[in-house]
């Protein structure tokens, strides 16, 4: 388990301390990365390309000021041709009103301020081509990213605090 | 307006669940993942829209409150129920304010929590507990070893402090697929 995203952004050896603790939820480390790989890399990705996916996920990280999950993520949409993305995926306001505007805009709301989401939201999503998979897909996606963003942060406070001792 | 209730919230989704009669292997697969008493639920039916994030999603919900050791079942419903509280997801409030309260016996404890918080909160295990969903939830990116200085102070473990973190992180989750895919039914 050497590949596990969030020790590799943190540094964390399978050996060291957190490693080891870590291994004490084997199930968490399994299904995290598993979650990680069905929404951001999944074998079909039905009507949500994977750089949509990553552009996705890079704005909510980015929003959620966690650098290390936001350098994966644009790495990820560099992998998926389209790492001219990375600047709009990040801009405080989403500019132009295409497709990835729509996705974009709907990320800040699910993942930022998810008491405002109202059916017309959805209802937007279905009429960009989104069906109810997609639309599960997209909101999980959103939804996921600060659950690893909070991980890591509290990951990385135990990491100082080891370091204080 | 928000309410927190011990009593009974309804959910209704806006994206059409999945029919338990009518779902592919891989939609039942998923659901199976998920924890026994609340699979056949509408909102794992909706989730089940996309079965392949269900599966690990669930699994990973599963072990997170579930799982044998480290934290005490009853903080972590309580952990959860902040969180949920600071997000104003009244749907997961109600679900993990009552398996605390099924857990612990303590309606009245809980109850003062959800009309007045946790400021006031006379158990130190549980307020440093509550204080500390609430930083990670608000803003992760300023959580520091000083956070985690008060529950220490209360004896947690490290595994009891891995597992409150990955509560608290799960419920980041939750709370934005229940507040973003339906609407709360308030009794």
């Amino acid at each position: 388990m050497a590949d596990d995203l969030i020790e590799l952004l943190l540094g964390i050896a399978p050996d060291d301390r957190l490693g080891a603790l870590r291994r004490q939820r084997p199930e968490a480390l399994r299904h995290a990365e598993g979650a990680f790989r069905e929404l951001l890399l999944p074998a079909d990705p039905g009507r949500l390309s994977l750089a949509e996916r990553a552009a996705v996920a890079l704005r909510i990280a980015s929003a959620e000021r966690c650098a290390p999950l936001a350098v994966a993520f644009r790495a990820l949409l560099d992998r998926a041709g389209a790492g001219e993305l990375c600047a709009r995926a990040e801009a405080a306001e989403v500019p132009g009103d295409d497709r990835l505007a729509a996705l974009l805009r709907y990320a800040d709301k699910a993942g930022l301020r998810p008491r405002e989401v109202s059916q017309a939201d959805t209802d937007a999503l279905a009429a960009l081509g989104l069906g109810p998979r997609e639309i599960v897909a997209l909101t999980q996606l959103v939804a996921f990213v600060p659950c690893q963003v909070r991980v890591i942060a509290g990951l990385r406070a135990m990491q100082q605090e080891q370091a204080q001792q | 307006m928000t309410v927190f209730t011990l009593k009974q919230v309804g959910w209704r989704p806006r994206v059409p669940p999945v029919r338990a009669e009518t779902a592919t292997p891989d939609q039942i697969a998923a659901l199976d993942a998920c924890p026994p008493a609340q699979r056949r639920s509408t909102y794992f039916l909706t989730l089940a829209n996309d079965p392949g994030s269900l599966g690990e999603r669930g699994a990973l919900f599963t072990t997170v409150m579930y799982a044998e050791g480290g934290l005490d079942r009853a903080e972590r419903e309580l952990a959860t129920t902040i969180v949920s509280m600071v997000n104003g997801c009244e749907f997961c409030t109600s679900v993990h304010a009552r398996r605390f309260v099924e857990l612990t016996g303590e309606e009245a404890a809980m109850q003062r929590i959800l009309d007045h918080g946790w400021a006031e909160e006379p158990d130190p295990r549980r307020a440093a507990i509550c204080r500390f969903a609430e930083a990670l939830t608000r803003d992760p990116s300023a959580v520091t070893a000083a956070d985690l200085a008060p529950l220490r102070a209360v004896g947690l473990t490290d595994l009891e402090l891995l597992d409150l973190i990955h509560g608290i992180a799960t419920f980041a989750n939750a709370n934005r697929l229940m507040l973003s895919l339906g609407d709360a039914l308030l009794p």
